[in-house]
């Protein structure tokens, strides 16, 4: 049963890669924004800040407004990205040891809670309720259980099964709703940084070298 | 294009179901016709995470979960879907996500296009592109709300946005031309009108010829000191361009094409803007994708050509002439979207004894309102007021004198803070406080 959940779960990353492609070929049949004016500054400079530096808390007020949401956030993304870890080492028997071990279950558990903190804020603040969908809730419930899943087949081989079940529904449900950010995210930080970039706002230093002389 | 077909048709009110839908479906046209990858990027990344509320000026007054960005992004992903989904227009005849009013309530009325949901949201989603299209979209409908579009109108079939006849405008530079020469006590001082040849064209916002005559003296003053080669056009000198707000991109390109016209007819070299935030936005970025044609010419804000005058010091100030201390207020179009930051810092710390800023300030500084049509839509005039109490907090603690901005959109709302607000001090332009500080 174990290595045909396996195979299944390999077909809904197929799958989940597939939708991707393909939102990705709807979005991009669009014509590309194409800027007429001359830039200002360096639209490079502007996608490595986007990318880079930009996602500092201290350079969205978004962020250093909502610290505590924020690195709940970091934390919960972690946690994410090391549950798809343990799939991995699953799906390829790797073996790992008690240290290892104890660490992806720190970045789980503590990811969990994040992400169920965010649930929490979600439902009690009136206008994030306002703003929510349907969507908001489903993903952040199945991400959490896969969490809670990958943590406890770390432990317990029983739960196993449980937890590739559990990605698969994950991995299918990935393009379908708004977990779709996870491969927007860079696209849309990147024209971010081309659009600040090129009129010289972003980063600072170049809107500074413009001015010469003592007031530097 | 001509003129008259620039001037948005009003859709009639009463009209048929079949009518109804096919103007639905026109205005749906209108939206995909804007549509890119960039904006189809934004309607693929929003995760209504909410932290985008406290960045908009709207929801940190009303807190009402309407004005905050991600729900007027949901708005526009709604026309999104539709747009993109034939059978959902076949289906529908309606605009969906909310009814029309409520469209124009919450991208006309609870947004100024400030950018600064933009600057802060942490998936950089350009929500600001994406209301000024959806806009656009209510525009096809005739929806535009009617100050602003008979702004629009004024400026498409006058030339101008407040209807300066050609005769009145070169009346008022005649007289204040004597006015000038009487200042300098040089009867050689000149504010010349279509000079051929000039480096400079300078186009104005037509407020400062109706209601900040001064303002036009103290340009003429600093272009008088730096010994400029400059003229101003007797057909084509208004730098607004009110078509950005109203998200009609033909009209928009239109009204900027004009400017460059004028610029070609005079054989200038460059095109210098007087202080307008939005003009400047306009001008110097937009209207060159609104025309799908490559920037062949520089255009710059009155703000760089100044910063540049001192440098190379074509002009002399004395700070001691503006004793008084001054805070800046940084327009949203200028600055956090238009990439002039550091030069009126730099003119300030130039002209003036001692300059305070506020807090936050350059990209991240607040909105004072008056942006994004709000001053020409009446309908909205109360909530523009209400939302301006940030922007008078932020004076109010600097304690300062003055509020230089480089904005006449922002110095009519400035003003009326400041007598709504009771802060007591006065408005100026940057030009004014150079000028104020010449050493001639």
């Amino acid at each position: 049963m174990i290595l045909w959940l396996k195979l299944i779960v390999g077909a809904s990353f197929i799958f989940a890669w597939g939708y991707f492609i393909y939102l990705l070929f709807q979005t991009f049949s669009f014509s590309p924004r194409v800027y007429y004016s001359t830039a200002r500054g360096e639209e490079k400079r502007g996608v490595f800040y986007a990318l880079g530096a930009g996602l500092m808390p201290w350079a969205k007020e978004s962020a250093s407004r909502h610290l505590g949401v924020y690195l709940a956030g970091i934390i919960y993304h972690s946690g994410i990205f090391v549950g798809f870890i343990i799939l991995g080492f699953l799906l390829f028997n790797f073996k790992i040891n008690t240290h290892v071990r104890f660490i992806l279950g720190v970045f789980t558990t503590v990811g969990l809670f994040c992400g169920l903190g965010l649930f929490i804020r979600r439902l009690s603040l009136r206008e994030l309720r306002f703003i929510s969908q349907a969507d908001d809730y489903l993903a952040n419930l199945l991400v959490d259980i896969f969490l809670a899943s990958s943590f406890l087949s770390l432990y317990v081989t029983s739960f196993q099964p449980l937890f590739l079940i559990i990605s698969i529904l994950l991995l299918i449900y990935v393009p379908l709703g708004k977990i779709r950010h996870c491969l927007f995210f860079f696209i849309s930080r990147a024209f971010f940084g081309r659009f600040y970039g090129r009129r010289g706002v972003l980063p600072h230093k170049v809107n500074l070298s413009r001015l010469s002389g003592e007031e530097k | 294009m001509s003129q008259a077909e620039l001037v948005p048709k009003k859709i009639e009110k009463e009209k048929s179901t079949k009518d109804h839908f096919r103007e639905i479906n026109r205005a749906l046209e209108c939206f995909k016709e804007k549509l890119d990858a960039e904006l189809a990027t934004s309607f693929q990344t929003c995760v209504r995470c909410g932290l985008c509320a406290e960045t908009c000026h709207y929801y940190l007054i009303d807190r009402d979960p309407r004005s905050t960005p991600a729900y007027k992004l949901a708005l526009v992903k709604e026309v999104f879907k539709k747009s993109i989904s034939f059978s959902s227009r076949a289906a529908g005849s309606s605009l969906p996500g909310a009814t029309v009013d409520e469209l124009v309530d919450v991208l006309f009325g609870r947004c100024s296009l400030c950018g600064r949901c933009f600057l802060n949201c942490t998936m950089g989603i350009n929500i600001t592109r994406a209301i000024r299209i959806a806009r656009g979209m209510l525009a096809c409908l005739g929806l535009v709300p009617e100050g602003l579009a008979s702004t629009v109108n004024t400026a498409v079939s006058k030339g101008n946005n407040m209807g300066i006849s050609k005769e009145d405008w070169l009346e008022t530079v005649e007289w204040l031309e004597e006015e000038l020469q009487a200042e300098l006590n040089d009867s050689q001082a000149r504010l010349p009108v279509d000079k051929k040849g000039a480096r400079v064209l300078y186009a104005i916002n037509p407020r400062e010829a109706m209601f900040f005559p001064m303002s036009i003296t103290a340009a003429g003053k600093i272009f008088y000191a730096a010994r400029e080669s400059w003229t101003f056009s007797s057909e084509n000198f208004d730098v607004t361009n009110y078509g950005l707000y109203s998200g009609e991109d033909d009209i928009a390109g239109e009204l900027s094409a004009r400017l460059i016209r004028a610029k070609e007819k005079l054989g200038c070299e460059e095109i210098i803007l007087a202080e307008c935030g939005h003009g400047y936005n306009s001008n110097r970025w937009e209207v060159f994708d609104w025309l799908r044609q490559r920037q062949n010419h520089p255009v710059r804000s009155i703000l760089e050509l100044i910063a540049e005058y001192i440098r190379e010091t074509k002009i002399k100030l004395d700070p001691a002439r503006n004793p008084e201390p001054i805070t800046l207020h940084d327009p949203c179009n200028l600055v956090r979207l238009g990439g002039i930051i550091e030069e009126q810092r730099y003119i300030l710390k130039k002209a003036v004894t001692e300059f305070r800023e506020m807090t936050p300030n350059r990209e991240r500084n607040y909105c004072c309102g008056g942006g994004g049509g709000q001053l020409a839509m009446t309908r909205f005039a109360e909530r523009r007021i209400k939302v301006g109490q940030i922007k008078a907090e932020q004076i109010r603690q600097t304690r300062a004198k003055i509020v230089a901005t480089p904005c006449h959109n922002c110095i009519d709302q400035l003003m009326e803070l400041n007598k709504h607000y009771q802060l007591k001090v006065t408005i100026k332009t940057i030009t004014e406080i150079v000028a104020q500080a010449l050493v001639i």
